[in-house]
């Protein structure tokens, strides 16, 4: 039995992939992860013409197209963050970030319909997806997560004591210690603030900093507020805290786009938020937290 | 039921910068074995670009040549070609990252794996004296490094910036090794 602890990154889903593991067999193990990531990003990546979310933004506006159950079990976890919301999660904005260059365009995709949202996807039996008028979907608030989940499932599969996923800042990691989970300043993002202990379970953070742009003279961020097809604000990052690393990614998205309507969705799915903003009167930097007071005290 | 978010203090913000962070995920030698497990032979073929190439390369790539040197070995396993391990190094304004990539015995790539990443806050990573100190030490021994920090939530600097560097080391492969 070869016991060991090994660390290893590579460039994948548009970010660094770092997977780190202790245990039996690590190497073997965390091979197996970063092979449940490449196939994540050969599924849902929006730029590939081959992958999943190619073919349903080209094909799925004149027919069903069946898809892996990998991207099936994603669009379907999509539709219940987007009901329980109220459409503040859509995976639909993908013509807005096109249109702020975040994202590239496909000649041969459809014209988006203006009506266009995420009870346009239709979820039929067998893995089947229709749209019923045209539009384009972006997994990328969604799939990272649930590519950081596949890639525990393996670790776990390979028998390792611990280990921790963590892709661009949507990160899971299971064992018996825990870790210090560091967010970076909105403002000053190579500063990192120790911000919570995470034993077992995910923690993923959403912030506009490293991909600011500008439109019309004025900073926006690749987070879409889905019914002002407006970009959103980029001083601020949302840190959710959650059992996987699918639903705190989607939920980062929703603390963005409405805190306040947020609380009962991070209820609902038994997550927490921490946001670090800046106090609009004072200019100071502060963080919040999403717990109830009873519970922070608890 | 709406709840209200409440207000906590959060000491780390009023908290000195935290010195710069550092991983060193591979060696050379790490990279080596962990991209060509099968070879029997790596051979060091140190190759300085010519004005030629160098322009050929940029058109290919629309990526900048920093440095006209290409940092490959030749890889073979049994007497045979099996591919070229190329060793690269990207920056930006506060990272710097050092990486392999693999490519088979007919150009296409393998597998990419990073060696090093690291981050600062200061202005550090422009000047080449602070990255020319850990040239030396990547085919020794590891570094000596920070790990306390280890779960960054918040996205790593620039995939964008090892992204163009494989477009660079393709469009090199194609003017100079193949």
């Amino acid at each position: 039995m070869n016991l060991a602890a090994i660390r290893r990154a590579r460039p994948l889903l548009g970010t660094l992939v770092d997977i780190a593991a202790h245990g039996p067999d690590a190497e073997a193990a965390v091979a197996a992860a970063f092979r449940a990531v490449e196939q994540v990003h050969a599924l849902m990546s929006y730029h590939d013409p081959a992958s999943d979310v190619s073919r349903l933004n080209r094909e799925a506006a004149g027919r069903t197209v069946t898809v892996h159950p990998w991207t099936w079990q994603v669009l379907h976890a999509a539709r219940e963050f987007s009901l329980a919301s109220d459409g503040l999660f859509d995976i639909t904005v993908a013509p807005a970030l096109t249109r702020l260059g975040y994202l590239p365009r496909h000649a041969d995709f459809p014209r988006a319909s203006s009506r266009a949202d995420w009870r346009s996807i239709e979820l039929l039996p067998r893995h089947q997806v229709r749209f019923s008028c045209p539009l384009h979907i972006d997994l990328g608030g969604i799939a990272k997560g649930f590519a950081v989940d596949r890639a525990i499932e393996a670790l776990q599969a390979g028998g390792v004591t611990s280990a921790r996923v963590n892709a661009g800042g949507d990160l899971r990691r299971f064992g018996p210690e825990r870790e210090t989970v560091h967010v970076r300043h909105p403002h000053a993002p190579t500063l990192l603030l120790p911000v919570i202990e995470l034993g077992e379970g995910a923690a993923a953070t959403s912030a506009g900093y490293f991909a600011l742009r500008h439109s019309g003279g004025l900073p926006c961020s690749p987070h879409i507020h889905p019914r002002t097809g407006k970009s959103l604000a980029v001083d601020i990052s949302a840190t959710v805290l959650a059992r996987d690393c699918m639903t705190a990614d989607a939920l980062t998205k929703i603390v963005l786009a409405d805190r306040h309507a947020a609380g009962a969705v991070l209820e609902r799915f038994g997550a927490r938020a921490l946001v670090i903003d800046r106090d609009n009167h004072t200019g100071a930097w502060r963080l919040r937290d999403s717990t109830p007071l009873r519970e922070s005290h608890a | 039921m709406h709840k209200e978010l409440i207000w906590l203090s959060l000491p780390a913000l009023a908290a000195p910068a935290l010195p710069a962070y550092a991983v060193q995920y591979l060696t050379l030698e790490q990279a080596q074995r962990a991209l060509f497990p099968e070879a029997t032979a790596f051979r060091e073929t140190r190759i300085l670009l010519t004005a030629e190439q160098r322009a050929a390369i940029e058109k290919a790539s629309r990526v900048r040549v920093r440095v006209p040197e290409l940092n490959a070995w030749r890889v073979e396993a049994g007497g045979k070609l099996a591919g070229w391990f190329l060793l690269d190094e990207v920056y930006g304004k506060h990272e710097f990252i050092t990486y392999a990539v693999a490519l088979d015995a007919t150009g296409a790539v393998r597998g990419i794996e990073i060696l090093d990443y690291r981050e600062t806050h200061g202005g550090e990573v422009r000047n080449a004296n602070w990255r020319a100190q850990f040239v030396g030490k990547r085919a020794g021994a590891p570094l000596e490094l920070d790990n306390d920090i280890k779960n960054i939530s918040g996205a790593t600097l620039s995939c964008k910036h090892i992204a163009d560097g494989v477009r660079r080391l393709l469009a090199s492969y194609e003017a100079v090794l193949k």
